[in-house]
């Protein structure tokens, strides 16, 4: 019995997929996620990627809507420091994402479901490993708590 | 409450506090004006975030079900009895809620 609920756990663990959204900023992370496309770097078809002309854009909200709507994970990929096409957008993204964090701390869901990196237009390599890694960590994280969104059964 | 319920009301709370003009106007910022250090911003920023999640959390209850009083709400939101009352004469104070008669020797609120 013991072993059959064993297997089945193994078997539901092996079969999630999980549903990343990545919110990349026009001028850098887009750029080098079509990088990574051209020049075939493979990467997991996980992630679903938001253009957004910079990561200031990005609010607060988004983040949380995105995890009320049944995502596993939310990446924000933006500038490095300093090469923001808009002068500040990124660190203003930095500073929020603080407070982010410890929204999505205070609501219940694992903090690590979210994370901000910079990446820059000529890093397809490094796009493609930080979906790599990301998937792999929120799968070891397991499914979202707000699954049950998606799948109501 | 189930957690699936919980989790969702948190939540939900969560996303309207930070469409709040309170939040918005302190987290917003990229430079701060005020003559205190950025560990002590972060600490306020951190206290007003808490209560405006708390007070969402309230609002919220408060929409799905009409009236209630601050025993319904602090199992409704999990928060405790002397927490809301703190949170209810802050949005007493603002115009957010009344009062709309008692239950069990207990004011029921409303929002206006």
């Amino acid at each position: 019995m013991a072993k059959e609920i064993f297997e089945e756990k193994k078997r539901a663990e092996e079969e999630f997929e999980p549903l990343i959204v990545a919110f990349c900023c026009n001028w850098c992370s887009y750029a080098g996620a079509d990088l990574a496309g051209t020049s075939r770097f493979e990467y997991p078809t996980n992630i679903r990627i938001i253009r957004v002309m910079c990561t200031g854009r990005i609010d607060p909200t988004f983040v949380l809507e995105t995890l009320r709507m049944g995502a596993d994970g939310v990446l924000i990929a933006g500038c490095h420091p300093g090469d923001c096409h808009y002068q500040k957008g990124n660190y203003m993204m930095e500073k929020r994402f603080d407070y982010v964090k410890k929204a999505v701390k205070s609501t219940g869901i694992e903090p690590e479901r979210v994370r901000l990196e910079w990446v820059s237009a000529s890093e397809g390599g490094k796009f493609a490993a930080l979906v790599r890694e990301m998937t792999a960590q929120i799968k070891q994280l397991g499914p979202s708590p707000f699954r049950f969104v998606r799948n109501p059964k | 409450m189930s957690e699936k319920e919980s989790l969702k009301r948190k939540t939900d709370a969560a996303i309207d506090a930070f469409k709040s003009q309170r939040l918005r106007w302190v987290t917003g910022r990229s430079q701060v004006k005020v003559e205190i250090d950025e560990e002590r911003y972060r600490q306020v920023v951190d206290v007003i975030m808490r209560d405006e999640i708390e007070r969402h959390m309230i609002i919220g209850a408060l929409k799905e079900k009409g009236l209630l009083t601050v025993e319904e709400l602090s199992q409704l939101t999990g928060l405790q009895p002397n927490k809301i009352i703190q949170h209810m004469i802050a949005l007493r104070r603002n115009g957010v809620i009344t009062e709309a008669g008692e239950k069990n020797r207990q004011y029921l609120y409303r929002l206006i």
